[in-house]
């Protein structure tokens, strides 16, 4: 029979190979997570967010507090109508200014106002030596010709300008945002990563010592936590006063609470196996075990809640800006921002959706990223 | 189990106290008493005024005072506004607020138990999808956000509902979905895993094997464990309608606690931040605990500690 399979000697080398690379806890969690695509989308957004925040100032001509009276309140799209002379254009403010819009989209000069005929419910103003009326006996407003009566002929255009329009102070909503997207996410880092340590110490110290001590430190816990930390928070902020320290140390003192529960019961379970008890028997101190060995192992847990902090820390700033409790003016954060835009929701209310979608995709994009973090942390969690 | 509810009471007794005597400390460590402001006031008027609110006794002795006081129900007076006490902002704004609460919580449990148990029901079709997308957009977007774009939408736009008042029926539509927004889909998304993890259970299977119709599996057997979940997270979920309160409160101009608190703050109106805190504190300690009484009268596997 004619040999179909030749035999080749084999070595130990070759039995090696069938084995594939051990992969690391990091590698792991890795390839679980990035299986999630709400979570992978959520990781790029929280990346691109956090490059406009911090990026973003250097490629802007405004700084958030330059006010520039004479462009209030204008919004990324505008109806404008044509200037007489056939090249540029001119949109009405709230105002009732007339503001000329250069071909290119770009905002020019405010039109200086020559008279006012109020028996014909009209404003004069100078546009470059031709006089036109804007005319507000009705709205909307128009724009017209004052001698032959006919409106100019109108059309929508983008602000090139002030990309995302400008706040009821002349400011460029673009900047503000940039900023205000920076301090929320540096408020909700710096607090989450107090946080996090003051918990981890907290817990681990409480769960690892044990006996007596455990009780007592978890008795304090659990009358902190019955305590409404948004009163809290507010309180703190009634003591130090408005801006941004006194917010990070407001938030960063109350939220530990949770993060020392679970540090706590990861130490509780952990230290009863066998790698402390080798650990112990090679005379490792106390504080090699803790930090070394039971603190890493509890990580799994401890980032989780550490990404579901960040979300509820940029929710309670926003919610303190928009009460009216954060940042010093002209700092922005987002909620200072809708705060801000609330008094003319019902003329301008870009000025209220643009952070409030910000807010909403920073919120969405932890959340997501959360999720798939505890997924590929535990997949005992998965159903 | 008495013995178990003593215990959680002397706790939330012992709570209540720190809370006192944090909110005292805090109140009392910001510089500048209550009566430094702009206009300069003679020496002498000051220390008439501070003898008058007794603010120059000794710390501890204020401390005891103002304790004795609540203990009594007296927040004592407002020093932004003359002749009102704390009490009466209490009298005033917390039924408003109240009424507002308790349509909102009644909303949000019409509204997420049927909301969970249709997406467990109907897991991974459409409807679970649906109720997920909703569930997850009202965690995530803060309440003034959906209170504006609602305000926005149904007031300044469609002009069916009041912008704020709640004095028909009407102005409590929007205020109540802001303000159950967060709540509902929370609990939805926590009615909808409970429940997913209670009809895998053997006990179900049983049921079902009996021939009992779908509908009385979910309703008398899966349901009884899958609420209690749910019913924990109660008390929590009052808290955060409360807090959430202020800002709806304040977008909506509806004269309840939230905004005497929001304004007692900007105006930095310190008995009345020191006594709505308490104020807010115990009643949320007194929920907290009536919600532990019903969870453990529910559950009868909870084991006293």
């Amino acid at each position: 029979m004619e040999q179909k399979w030749e035999l080749l000697s084999s070595t130990n080398e070759d039995r090696e190979k069938i084995w594939t690379k051990n992969r690391t806890f990091a590698g792991d969690v890795w390839f679980r997570f990035r299986r999630k695509p709400t979570a992978i989308a959520g990781f790029v957004i929280i990346v691109l967010l956090v490059c406009f925040a911090v990026f973003g100032p250097f490629f802007t001509k405004y700084s958030y507090s330059d006010q520039n009276l004479e462009v209030v309140n204008i919004p990324p799209v505008m109806k404008v109508y044509e200037a007489p002379d056939g090249e540029g254009y001119l949109y009405i403010t709230q105002s009732l200014k007339v503001v000329y819009v250069n071909p290119d989209g770009t905002l020019g000069e405010q039109l200086t106002r020559v008279r006012s005929e109020d028996d014909q419910m009209m404003t004069i103003f100078d546009c470059n030596g031709t006089e036109v009326a804007l005319y507000y006996g009705q709205k909307p407003y128009v724009i017209a010709d004052q001698e032959t009566k006919i409106i100019y002929p109108s059309t929508t255009m983008w602000n090139r300008s002030y990309i995302l329009g400008t706040d009821a102070l002349g400011r460029d909503i673009l900047t503000r945002l940039m900023y205000g997207t920076r301090i929320s996410l540096l408020v909700a880092f710096i607090a989450a990563g107090v946080n996090m340590v003051i918990g981890i110490l907290y817990g681990g110290i409480s769960g690892y010592t044990g006996g007596n001590t455990d009780t007592i430190m978890m008795r304090i816990v659990d009358i902190i936590s019955t305590i409404p930390l948004t009163l809290y928070v507010i309180l703190i902020m009634v003591l130090m006063g408005n801006g941004l320290h006194s917010i990070i140390i407001a938030l960063g003192s109350v939220y530990w609470v949770d993060m020392a529960r679970v540090v706590r019961g990861q130490m509780l379970s952990l230290k009863g196996q066998e790698f402390v008890l080798a650990a112990r028997t090679i005379g490792s101190s106390t504080k090699t075990i803790l930090l070394e060995h039971l603190i890493p192992n509890a990580m799994g847990s401890i980032l989780v809640t550490v990404t579901m902090l960040i979300p509820s820390a940029i929710f309670m700033e926003a919610f303190l800006g928009y009460v009216g409790i954060g940042l010093q003016p002209p700092l922005a954060s987002l909620g200072t921002m809708c705060n801000d835009a609330t008094a003319n929701l019902r003329t301008c209310p870009y000025q209220l959706f643009i952070p409030a979608l910000m807010i909403c995709m920073i919120m969405f994009a932890f959340n997501f990223v959360g999720d798939g973090l505890r997924d590929a942390l535990d997949p005992k969690l998965k159903k | 189990m008495w013995k178990y509810f003593a215990k959680r009471l002397g706790m939330m007794a012992v709570a209540l106290f720190f809370i006192i005597l944090l909110t005292f400390i805090i109140m009392h460590s910001i510089p500048g008493g209550p009566f430094t402001s702009d206009r300069k006031v003679s020496a002498e008027v000051e220390a008439a005024l501070n003898a008058k609110y007794n603010l120059d006794a000794p710390l501890y002795e204020q401390f005891f005072d103002y304790l004795g006081g609540v203990l009594r129900g007296d927040f004592g007076p407002s020093y932004e506004y003359t002749g009102k006490s704390v009490n009466d902002f209490i009298a005033n704004g917390f039924p408003v607020s109240a009424k507002l609460g308790v349509i909102t919580m009644v909303f949000v449990l019409l509204a997420s138990i049927p909301m969970g148990i249709l997406a467990a029901v109907k897991n991974g079709k459409w409807q679970d999808m649906a109720v997920m997308a909703v569930a997850t957009i009202g965690v995530t977007i803060p309440s003034f956000v959906i209170a504006s774009v609602l305000i926005y939408i149904f007031s300044f736009r469609l002009n069916w509902l009041p912008t704020y008042g709640v004095d028909t029926w009407k102005g409590y539509i929007l205020p109540v979905i802001a303000l159950g927004g967060y709540s509902v889909s929370y609990l939805a998304r926590l009615m909808r895993s409970s429940l997913l993890e209670v009809m895998g259970q053997d006990y179900i299977r049983t049921a079902r094997a009996k021939g009992l119709s779908e509908t009385k599996v979910i309703l008398r057997h899966a349901m009884r464990n899958a609420l209690i979940p749910v019913i924990t997270v109660l008390g929590p979920t009052v808290a955060n309608l409360l807090t959430g309160s202020f800002v709806v409160e304040k977008i909506f101009a509806i004269p309840g606690l939230g905004v005497h608190f929001v304004n007692s703050v900007s105006q930095r109106d310190y008995t009345t931040i020191m006594g709505v805190t308490i104020f807010y504190a115990t009643f949320l300690l007194a929920m907290i605990f009536i919600v532990d009484v019903f969870y453990c009268l529910i559950d009868p596997r909870i084991k006293y500690e």
